[in-house]
């Protein structure tokens, strides 16, 4: 449980909304045990005196005040269970958002770690699934679990003050009895299939998408419908133990209803026998056993909430362990031109690699005048993009220092959001008017690409933009890199997927827009590069 | 069976209450000891057992009634892609269609495992308790009988407004799902441009958008259970101040004359389980609203047109034969320029064909044509006497493929059968054998597991790798040495210079000298015309 230690602290933190909502909570089962143990107190009440009015003797009987505790309790059950779940609803859905952010901020300081083809799947399914399922923690288990034990409680009191001793501790161990059934029995006994149930969901998540990814080579080969097969079969043993949860769930909530039940022929019982003894009234004999009839309400929420603890608890553990502090320690620094001597780049002496493998490079140093061209050349696994990487500040050395300018950098990977061109492209300078971004559009030859759809810089970019073909996604994110004002840019692979002729074309106009910063431009060959002063070859 | 067992629960629920009251009545009025009534405590504890085992039974076969449905929604959501073909799939983002097939399936269960048997429930143990009140005391009985028929008005009004605000709703979640992916995606990007805060901004508006949308159905969906708790509430108040009276001998005219503690604790009793299934159903009334939601957005997918027109071969057409023909074929996206416009080609077998020209100009949608991916608006294509798509070919588009798992599995994506020898050698060609030797169970190690996954390169290396392995007879490749590393190129090259000697048709867009070398036929394609180079 000890999972969900921190995400305790974050829901901790709106203390005040947590408590006014527990208390409406309580008011509410308050209000509704009160209306019917004072009907029936009242209904006793008045059998009792009718028969002596009937027998003709003189009886007294109050009937304001109990008829109007009655309308009382009536009209504050249904206002403040109303109040109650919308407040903690509200309640629940602003947690949901802190959690998001909160988890999202700390991703983005993460780094580098997640990387790689299959970190989208997964972490969509964390920010979505992981995140809705800590929603149970407040409104489902925590202030049910603490109403259930001090609605009790003051049952068990008001026992021992009117009936006995003995009673009220009979009353005791039955009624804790039934709140363990219904939460911590209920936990351990689903608590390793519903955090396996949520374990296989994701992977099953995870595949679902594998099998959209990879539709059209599995179609082409005539494999969808096995691959599907798979996937369904996945499914079904899902539900099925989501069924055994759901039904471990179902007895456990009879057996607690079972136990409140027989808490009341207890109390039924022993008021029997103090009221044949002449020790208690017949109308308070009547009070306690009703008053524990209302109580099944507040015990039947738990056994469910209890069976989904499991996965939460799992949700809980794999979202810790996206946001654990990453241990490598940063020694890029940045600094302003002054600074520098008139270097763009200094690299010392770094050693750069991914923990516990070999480095990729080891004791490496560069330096980059402003205003130069370098072009860096190297074969797959050479470390071009590592180095980019390490520049960039996208992953750190673990030994040596890197002082660098401010600057951009065109990954060899391309990303292209689900948005519309200009936000795509004013990511790369927020502060571009709409002329900046055609005259660079016009640069990477888009701009009549764009200019031919209704939209315009509006147009609207599908799923990782799949309406742009390889070479034209390329363009859009080297224009969207070559907005950014910095002193250093630094091009991984600028052409992937741009044919000849077109490169040849924009080479000159992107030298030109270039002019007076620092470039590093990496690629397998000399003529995937910008011409460049010097060519370092990287093996 | 749910409704079976819901209904037992139900009536020895009547049981409990009818001889609660009893009890007490023997006690308070008659003035017997608890020793004299042992059997009515008896029988009260046997009515408590059946009632506890019909509420167990009732969950236990809830949990697993709507299987068969979910099964039926998911393969129905699979035909639909399969129709779509990979191109038009691509549009939608696969979070938005793995929520689909998933969670939004997923959502149908509440409906039946909770909802529907609810329903029933909801009618059947009102109407027992009516009865059975009515024959205690009619009076009380009207009481109730005239709170219920509202309760089912309000419920249909307040659901309707409830229902809609859902469905909204469900939409939200579909698109900040789609958000989220694509964010992720792109959080390297993100931090390079320091876009991470307003991301995360964004976030935070979306998330908050999605709160208050979420809180409008919320408030509606309370205001149902809210009219229900009233109405409960105050007939349970009400009865109590009538029965009181009429114990006091107040009331002169009705049936309350012959009220006693017993009819009358019975009937307050049983009042709050009157209205215990109706706002059951309503808690559940959301598993309806999500359902519907769900269901809306499913039946949204499987409506989409698909872009394939209606399969135009008919089967008995087919005749194997060495050629893949075009006649007459024009395709055309939304706007108005056509992409290719009445092609006619024909490609012999086991020739090479590279397919050249500007960027744009259609080449990779006469390889997806080709494919069946996509269908002409007008013409006819023959692939070696097949329709395109029908007869299995090898596939490497620009994204490499691969699923997480061994390097065994996901060459045996495709060829389920082959060998650990023929995997192993299929690899080797294609240039992954360095690989393999430094893994300590080869072929058996998990493509993953130094934490970086697979390069560019290498996951294309091993989609081609597949297509060793199976060894078909046509080969479309959208551009096989785009963006490959000088190392993963030689081997690309390497690779299907031996297929195409090998005796394979290859058709493969491309710009690259050594590549258009290797063809036996160049064709250009450019503003939807296609002429030999």
């Amino acid at each position: 449980m000890h999972e969900l230690r921190p995400w305790l602290k974050l829901i901790s933190l709106r203390r005040g909304r947590l408590i006014v909502g527990a208390l409406l909570l309580l008011a509410t089962l308050l209000s509704g045990i009160s209306l019917l143990a004072l009907s029936g107190w009242f209904l006793t009440e008045t059998a009792l005196v009718g028969l002596l009015l009937a027998a003709g003797a003189q009886a007294y009987i109050n009937l304001y005040v109990p008829g109007g505790g009655i309308r009382f309790f009536a009209v504050s059950r249904t206002v403040s269970r109303y109040l109650e779940r919308i407040y903690n609803h509200n309640t629940v859905l602003q947690l949901l958002t802190d959690i998001r952010v909160a988890l999202f901020d700390r991703m983005a300081v993460a780094g580098q770690r997640e990387r790689g083809g299959k970190t989208g799947a997964q972490w969509l399914s964390r920010l979505t699934a992981d995140v809705d399922a800590l929603d149970t923690l407040y409104l489902r288990v925590i202030a049910p679990t603490a109403l259930a034990a001090v609605v009790s409680l003051i049952l068990v009191v008001a026992t021992w003050i009117v009936f006995s001793g003995t009673v009220a501790l009979f009353l005791l161990s039955l009624l804790t009895l039934a709140i363990y059934v219904a939460s911590r029995r209920v936990y351990l006994q689903t608590q390793a299939m519903s955090g396996q149930l949520s374990d296989q969901y994701e992977a099953l998540r995870g595949d679902v998408i594998e099998h959209l990814e990879g539709y059209a080579e599995l179609s082409a080969a005539g494999r969808t419908g096995k691959h599907a097969g798979r996937l369904m079969r996945q499914a079904r043993a899902i539900s099925r133990t989501q069924a055994r949860v759901d039904s471990h769930a179902g007895w456990h909530q009879s057996v607690s209803h079972l136990l409140v039940n027989l808490a009341v022929v207890l109390a039924l019982w022993s008021g029997a026998e103090l009221f044949h003894q002449g020790q208690l009234t017949g109308p308070l004999m009547v009070l306690l056993p009703v008053a524990l009839l209302g109580l099944i309400e507040v015990y039947s929420t738990l056994p469910d909430a209890f069976a989904k603890l499991g996965a939460t608890v799992a949700a809980a553990g794999r979202l810790n362990e996206e946001i654990s502090p990453n241990p490598d320690h940063n020694n890029r620094q940045l600094a302003g031109p002054d600074s520098m001597a008139g270097n763009a780049l200094v690299v010392r002496d770094i050693s750069v690699g991914y923990s516990g493998h070999a480095p990729i490079f080891s004791h490496y140093s560069l330096t980059v005048a402003q205003g130069e061209r370098l072009g860096i050349v190297g074969a797959s696994g050479a470390g071009k993009s590592t180095l980019a990487d390490a520049i960039a500040g996208l992953i750190s050395s673990q030994s040596g220092t890197i002082t660098t300018l401010p600057c951009a950098y065109l990954t060899q990977r391309t990303v292209i959001f689900e948005d519309t061109v200009k936000a795509n492209l004013l990511m790369g300078n927020s502060s571009a008017t709409d002329g900046d971004l055609w005259r660079i559009l016009e640069l990477v030859e888009l701009a009549e690409r764009f200019a031919r759809e209704a939209d315009g810089l509006d147009t609207w970019l599908g799923s990782a933009g799949n309406r742009l073909s390889g070479g034209e996604a390329r363009r859009l994110v080297l224009a969207r890199v070559l907005l950014t004002p910095a002193a250093l840019v630094v091009l991984d692979e600028p052409f992937t997927g741009v044919d000849k002729q077109t490169r040849e074309r924009i080479t000159p106009q992107l030298n030109h827009w270039l002019e007076g910063r620092a470039v590093i431009c990496l690629g397998h060959g000399p003529e995937a590069l910008l011409p460049s002063g010097h060519t370092l070859h990287l093996t | 069976m749910t409704v079976l067992a819901g209904a037992l629960a139900g009536l020895a629920t009547i049981a409990q209450m009818a001889l609660l009251a009893w009890l007490v009545h023997q006690i308070v009025i008659a003035g017997q000891p608890a020793s004299e009534l042992v059997l009515g405590f008896v029988l009260l504890i046997l009515a408590l057992l059946v009632r506890a085992a019909g509420q167990g039974l009732q969950s236990h076969s809830a949990a697993r009634c709507s299987e068969q449905v979910r099964r039926d929604a998911r393969r129905q959501l699979h035909r639909h892609w399969r129709d779509s073909g990979p191109v038009t799939l691509a549009d939608a983002s696969a979070g938005a269609l793995s929520r689909e097939w998933l969670d939004h399936v997923e959502a149908l269960h509440g409906y039946f495992a909770r909802f529907i048997p609810q329903m029933s429930l909801a009618v059947i143990i009102p109407i027992a308790i009516l009865a059975f009140v009515f024959w205690l005391d009619w009076l009380a009985a009207i009481f109730l009988l005239l709170s219920a028929p509202l309760i089912p008005l309000f419920m249909a009004l307040v659901g309707m407004g409830a229902e809609k605000v859902n469905q909204q709703h469900f939409e939200t979640i579909s698109r900040l799902s789609g958000q989220f992916l694509d964010k992720v995606r792109g959080l390297t990007t993100l931090q390079l441009f320091g876009q991470t805060r307003s991301a995360s901004e964004t976030l935070h508006q979306r998330s908050d958008q999605y709160r208050v949308i979420t809180m409008k159905t919320l408030k509606i969906a309370f205001l149902s259970s809210a009219v229900l708790e009233f109405f409960a509430s105050v007939a349970i108040a009400v009865i109590a101040i009538y029965i009181g009276f009429g114990l006091l001998g107040y009331i002169s005219y009705g049936p309350s004359a012959n009220l006693t503690l017993f009819s009358g604790l019975l009937i307050l009793l049983l009042a709050p389980e009157f209205f215990q299934p109706l706002r059951i159903l309503s808690q559940h009334y959301h598993d309806r609203a999500s359902a519907l939601g769900a269901g809306a957005e499913i039946l949204t997918r499987l409506n989409q047109p698909i872009n394939a027109a209606a399969e135009p071969q008919t089967p008995e057409g087919v005749q194997p034969c060495n050629m893949i023909a075009l006649s007459g074929v024009t395709l055309s996206y939304q706007s108005a320029n056509p992409v290719l416009s009445d092609i006619d080609l024909s490609i012999q077998r086991h020739q090479a064909v590279a397919l050249t020209g500007p960027s744009g100009g259609g080449k990779s949608s006469l390889l997806h044509l080709l494919a069946g991916f996509i269908q002409p608006n007008q013409g006819e294509i023959s692939v070696l006497g097949y329709p395109p798509g029908k007869q299995p070919f090898g596939w490497l588009g620009q994204r490499g493929f691969w699923v997480q798992g061994t390097w065994a599995d996901n060459l045996r994506l495709t060829c389920p059968d082959a060998s650990d020898i023929a995997i192993e050698s299929a690899l080797r060609q294609v240039g992954l054998g360095s690989v393999l030797e430094s893994r300590a169970q080869g072929i058996h190690s998990q493509i993953g597991e130094d934490g970086q996954g697979l390069s560019g390169g290498q996951a294309r290396r091993l989609s081609l790798a597949r297509i060793f392995l199976a060894n078909y007879d046509l080969i479309l490749l959208d551009e096989p040495t785009a963006g490959l590393d000088a190392t993963s190129e030689i081997l690309v090259l390497e690779a299907l210079h031996k297929l195409a000697e090998s005796g394979k048709t290859l058709i493969f867009s491309t710009h690259h000298h050594a590549l258009l070398a290797l063809a036996d036929r160049t064709l250009i394609i450019n503003n939807g015309e296609i002429r030999d180079a």
